[in-house]
């Protein structure tokens, strides 16, 4: 009843907005904390990551019986230092993360914005390729492209950027069939902005914010990706540290080591976790349907 | 003598904002008796719905009930025991009777769910169901209960919904809105079996509305609220007929009439007071506002002192007495002066076609059936019509969002089908369009100043900087204040955006606007400041309006000449006065005879059946589903 003066006290900044959840906050001090680990990992990394020290091999971590200092988390079985390798994997998975991200916003939004604003035979088209590739099992389809394309990081992104582009254009699409429709747009064409303007200027903006949401949570789905297809052995050569090799190189000796397991799974977890938080905080601060408007 | 079966006194609810604590209804004093209507009336923001959640106990929780007490029956009413009396002793109505009703249930399922709450024996719920719906007219209802909501019409949702209401045969019935949703044709009807299941059941009803001539028509006493003050109470015929509080005067001259003169629509200024400045205001809340405030309005909280038999007004300033006899400037709608010279726009046999596909396919509806029309430089046109008549494929056909099935749209004698890509821009910029929904209309991620100067956005003939000029001056013409630029559509009031909605169509100096639907949504004190407006830019301007509404009273206060559409088909047209004054068409009467008229002497609605004569109810019901 009341709200319509209430809205006048709304006009905070977009920083205050965006910190008044708490799982932005969290998430996103997370996150930054993953960021600095990984642009800082040679001034962190106690040691060479694949520098082997033959001599010290499935060392425990360095606070248990026969553990050493110079190994904090101990070493693997080829003599290399646990702690090292999970802070330079980290690279790899931001790299991951980041890169493969991007491309799958930027390919699955552009065709869902083209799809939902233009509809028609190109509509149908796209979403009948979806329905088909999303048939698909996600990792088995991962496999086959990494199969087909070799290892390598870049690789890597490429099969993360074609198995999960459908996500972003499932429901960008959907968000842009209802901002279609807004009268805004109606009255845009009115004015006789292009089609290309209206799309840009006028619903591009509106679904911003599932796409920043989204975004946040395929940087976690990229890593946990990347995780898997190196953990059987189709990600990067074996010279590159990445969580997912150390998570293959664990198994073996699970059971005289777990740590070297633990490790890794640390990594990913709180990644994942920071992303998802992230996500989720973005997803009620940003989507203006969920935001009160004030009190009653 | 019988205790009144509700009785409010001196309730009081506040709510914290901040450190001050301010109180959303102030010392709200009434009662309902037993087989009585009372009607709360006031426009958003006075305190209307909060006293239906005071009285079904659901308060929200930042709020608080401090002081004054609520009986129900002679007992005192806590917010446990009106819950425990809800659906039972206590029903509600509620406004919008779509959202209201559960769509994947269907309605027997949602009936049988209100008989088990009563306690009603499990083998008399389908004979009891049925009953109940017969009462409240709704033939075959042994087929309706097995359909769900969506497949029913908003009158026939109302009507199952007043059915559950009156089921369990409760002493008290709370009537949020319940016909503002609706056609008017619709609302007579509701509003008519309303008052007879009333009747019959001998329920005490709390109607709350915005409409005062639907109050004091419909109820017995009538409460008029103003930013949760009760500003005038009393009988319903007295209210209506002598308002004696400015705000209830400004509430009634804000609506036009039907019939006899007219009169300029008076406006408020600024806006209700919000809970923000609430908090300083201590005496009169409507004193800024009042025309005929004096020195002591702000600072000394008035009372509800009586007028007449039973007839209060709180009103401080020495105005309530002469309030009820006020009146504004005779309001006269200038001659449509060239007619003679080419039309404006052309519309030649202009027809609009959909043909069903895959499982429909063959099926054909006429949106719109061959019509023609033309409209003068300068002048003013309404199109009535309740929803599905196709007055808004009218309207978009007449702006170019549609194009036609058949025949054809001229602009300034150009055809628009064919027209070249330079006689296309000079066409967008003669016609332009205000949209209904102002919350949809304008993109929410721009701010005034880029929405009004969107349309200079692809021209690159206009520097920058003289955005900046082009949008002050559109807020001039709209009346806005120059500080309203910086801001976010979310940050103004339905009334400032409705402006901001015609300033953008403005901008490309348009000769002709369709405004569609575009003051149905607003507070009757905001429609009247829109229409003034409107009729202001026909004036200094000579831009001409295609009005569209479902408002016939808005409607004779604004055209020159009107168009009476139904089912796609225009069965009337002419100038409004002989169109309103002497219509032909039976469907023109229905729709007449379906608003509530000024006279308070008058019966409204009409007894079932006679002016409907040849239009019955059932046809009516027939052709909105």
């Amino acid at each position: 009843m009341t709200t319509t003066t209430m809205k006048y006290a709304g006009a905070r900044s977009g920083l205050a907005r965006l910190c008044s959840h708490p799982k932005v906050v969290i998430g996103g001090v997370m996150v930054l904390i993953f960021l600095l680990v990984a642009l800082l990992a040679p001034w962190l990394a106690p040691n060479d990551p694949n520098a082997q020290d033959l001599l010290a091999t499935l060392l425990p971590p360095a606070w248990s019986e026969g553990g050493l200092a110079q190994y904090p988390l101990g070493t693997d079985a080829l003599g290399r230092c646990v702690l090292s390798r999970l802070i330079f994997g980290s690279r790899i998975a931001l790299l991951v993360a980041v890169v493969a991200a991007t491309g799958t916003m930027l390919l699955g939004t552009v065709l869902a914005i083209l799809a939902g604003y233009l509809r028609g035979w190109f509509d149908r088209s796209i979403s009948f390729i979806v329905m088909l590739w999303m048939a698909f099992p996600p990792v088995v389809f991962s496999m086959m492209l990494m199969v087909g394309l070799g290892t390598g990081v870049s690789n890597v992104i490429l099969a993360v950027i074609l198995v999960d582009w459908t996500r972003f254009y499932r429901v960008v699409r959907a968000e842009v069939l209802v901002a279609r429709q807004r009268e805004y747009v109606h009255a845009a064409r009115l004015l006789g902005f292009s089609h290309l303007r209206i799309m840009l200027r006028e619903v591009l903006p509106g679904v911003a914010p599932i796409v920043i949401t989204l975004f946040s949570l395929e940087m976690g789905v990229a890593i946990v990706v990347e995780a898997i297809l190196s953990f059987v052995g189709l990600s990067v050569p074996s010279n590159v540290v990445a969580w997912g090799v150390m998570l293959a190189d664990g198994r073996d000796q699970i059971y005289q080591a777990g740590w070297n397991l633990m490790a890794p799974v640390v990594g990913i977890v709180f990644a994942v976790l920071a992303f998802n938080l992230l996500s989720d905080g973005l997803r009620v601060v940003l989507d203006p349907r969920l935001r009160k408007r004030g009190s009653e | 003598m019988m205790p009144p079966v509700l009785e409010f006194k001196d309730v009081s609810v506040s709510v914290k904002v901040g450190e001050a604590e301010v109180a959303l209804l102030r010392k709200v004093s009434f009662e309902v008796g037993k087989g009585r209507i009372l009607g709360l009336a006031g426009e958003s923001g006075a305190g209307k719905s909060m006293i239906g959640r005071v009285i079904s106990g659901l308060l929200p929780d930042n709020l608080r009930f401090s002081g004054g007490e609520v009986r129900f029956q002679g007992q005192t009413l806590t917010g446990r025991l009106a819950r425990s009396f809800l659906g039972r002793r206590i029903a509600f109505i509620p406004q919008e009777p779509l959202s209201a009703l559960n769509p994947v249930y269907t309605i027997r399922q949602q009936m049988y769910e209100h008989m088990k709450h009563q306690g009603l024996p499990r083998a008399q719920w389908e004979s009891y169901c049925i009953e109940r719906l017969l009462e409240v007219g709704l033939p075959d209802p042994a087929d309706l209960l097995g359909r769900y909501p969506h497949q029913l019409s908003g009158g026939q949702c109302q009507r199952v919904l007043i059915a559950m209401a009156f089921s369990g045969d409760p002493e008290l019935i709370v009537a949020d809105e319940p016909t503002t949703a609706l056609d008017v044709v619709t609302q007579a009807q509701i509003v008519r079996l309303l008052r007879g299941v009333q009747r019959k059941h001998g329920t005490a009803v709390i109607l709350i509305t915005h409409d005062l001539r639907l109050a004091a028509h419909v109820c017995d006493e009538v409460a008029v609220l103003y930013a949760g003050d009760v500003v005038e109470r009393g009988p319903a015929r007295s209210v209506l007929d002598a308002p004696s509080h400015p705000y209830s005067w400004s509430l009634k001259m804000a609506t036009p009439s039907l019939e006899g003169e007219q009169y300029v629509l008076p406006t408020l200024a600024e806006l209700m007071p919000g809970l923000k400045d609430m908090v300083s205001l201590v005496g009169c809340r409507f004193a800024r506002r009042c025309p005929t405030r004096n020195a002591e309005c702000e600072s000394r909280l008035p009372r509800l002192e009586p007028v007449a038999e039973g007839h209060y007004v709180s009103c401080g300033g020495q105005c309530r007495t002469a309030a009820g006899s006020r009146k504004t400037e005779p309001h006269v709608l200038p001659a449509p002066k060239n007619a003679l010279g080419r039309p404006l726009l052309e519309l030649r046999d202009v027809s609009m076609t959909y043909h069903g596909q895959g499982r429909r396919r063959g099926q054909v509806f006429h949106a719109l059936r061959p019509m023609s029309l033309s409209i003068a430089p300068g002048e003013l046109v309404g199109v009535v019509g309740e929803s599905g008549s196709g007055k808004s494929t009218l309207a978009r056909l007449i702006v170019g969002l549609l194009e036609p099935t058949g025949g054809s749209v001229h602009v300034e004698g150009v055809a628009r089908r064919g027209a070249s890509g330079i006689q296309a821009a000079q066409m967008r910029e003669t016609v332009q369009m205000v949209f209904q929904d102002p919350d949809s209309a304008l993109n929410p991620r721009r701010t005034v100043e880029a929405l009004v100067t969107q349309a200079l956005e692809i021209r690159r003939d206009i520097p920058l900087a003289e955005r900046g000029r082009i949008a002050q001056r559109l807020m001039g013409q709209v009346g806005m204040a120059l500080d309203a630029l910086g801001r976010f559509p979310s940050q103004l009031s339905g009334g400032q955006k409705q402006r901001v909605n015609i300033a953008r169509a403005l901008c490309v100096t348009p000769r002709l606007l369709v405004a569609d639907e575009i003051v149905s949504g607003l507070d009757v004190s905001v429609q009247a400041l829109i229409m003034n407006l409107l009729l202001e830019l026909n004036r200094e301007l000579g831009i001409a309006v295609v009005f569209i509404s479902h408002d016939l009273s808005v409607i004779r206060y604004l055209c020159q000449r009107v168009l009476v559409m139904r089912h796609g088909e225009v069965v009337e047209q002419g100038e409004t006065e002989s169109v309103f004054g002497n219509p032909q068409h039976p469907y023109t009467r229905l729709l007449i005879g379906s608003v509530p008229p000024d006279d308070a002497d008058a019966v409204w609605p009409a007894p079932d059946g006679s002016e409907e004569g040849i239009v019955s109810s059932e046809q009516v019901l027939e052709c909105q589903s």
